[in-house]
């Protein structure tokens, strides 16, 4: 990754776009639980989504092993997605957005407090 | 039996690593193995987070290897730190179930 691509974030594009690609060559169901999946895991990108890039890889090819071999993904994922996801990210504790937003806006209030002399 | 999903949590982690141990394996065929013993709700995405979390913390070598069908399986086979871990869990399996039998059968 050079420089221009950091700024730009075209690696990330492309690598998606590769991902878009690959997906659209699966069966309907396995697609479906693609989007489901992505959908679980955006909340838990950092600014560029480039943390996300080699999770969305590995359960994208897991998609791809078990269409190969026919299973539907019903069995492959069971009715609990979200869990999947959470497993993936490595843990219940994988941090999202909303957990960094708290923690800037807790660490601002407790400077302006102690600016205050509180 | 239903409804197993809390209460084997804590302990699938351990199952897998106890098949993986038998022999050289890859994510589907743990899966079934765990079918087999009657854990029917276990899925193959399941297995597969557990088998992630095994490589992220080092206890298992992977080995890519083709398959008959579709992309190369991921096979896995237990390094010396996954034998250890799996004998921590055997140790912790048999603290914990023998104290829940003692309470079942009101023992102290």
């Amino acid at each position: 990754m050079n420089f221009w691509e950091r700024i730009t974030g075209n690696d990330i594009s492309r690598e998606w776009k590769a991902f878009d690609t690959r997906a659209a060559a699966l069966p309907a169901d396995h697609r479906a639980a693609w989007e489901q999946i992505k959908g679980h895991l955006h909340p838990h990108a950092d600014l560029t989504g480039r943390n996300l890039t080699p999770i969305l890889d590995a359960a994208l090819g897991l998609l791809e092993e078990t269409a190969a071999a026919g299973e539907s993904a019903q069995e492959v994922l069971g009715d609990d997605v979200q869990g999947f996801c959470t497993g993936l990210l490595g843990g219940a504790g994988a941090r999202t957005y909303r957990d960094r937003w708290r923690e800037q806006l807790n660490r601002n209030v407790a400077r302006k407090l102690s600016r205050l002399g509180g | 039996m239903d409804d197993l999903t809390e209460m084997l949590k804590g302990t699938l982690e351990g199952c897998v690593l106890e098949i993986i141990d038998r022999e050289e394996t890859y994510g589907y065929a743990i899966t079934r193995r765990l079918n087999e013993l009657g854990f029917a709700d276990v899925v193959e995405g399941t297995v597969y987070t557990i088998l992630l979390r095994l490589e992220r913390n080092r206890l298992v070598q992977v080995a890519k290897r083709p398959s008959g069908v579709g992309p190369p399986r991921k096979f896995y086979a237990l390094n010396d730190a996954g034998r250890e871990e799996l004998a921590r869990f055997w140790a912790k399996w048999q603290y914990v179930s023998t104290r829940i039998n003692s309470l079942k059968e009101g023992g102290r």
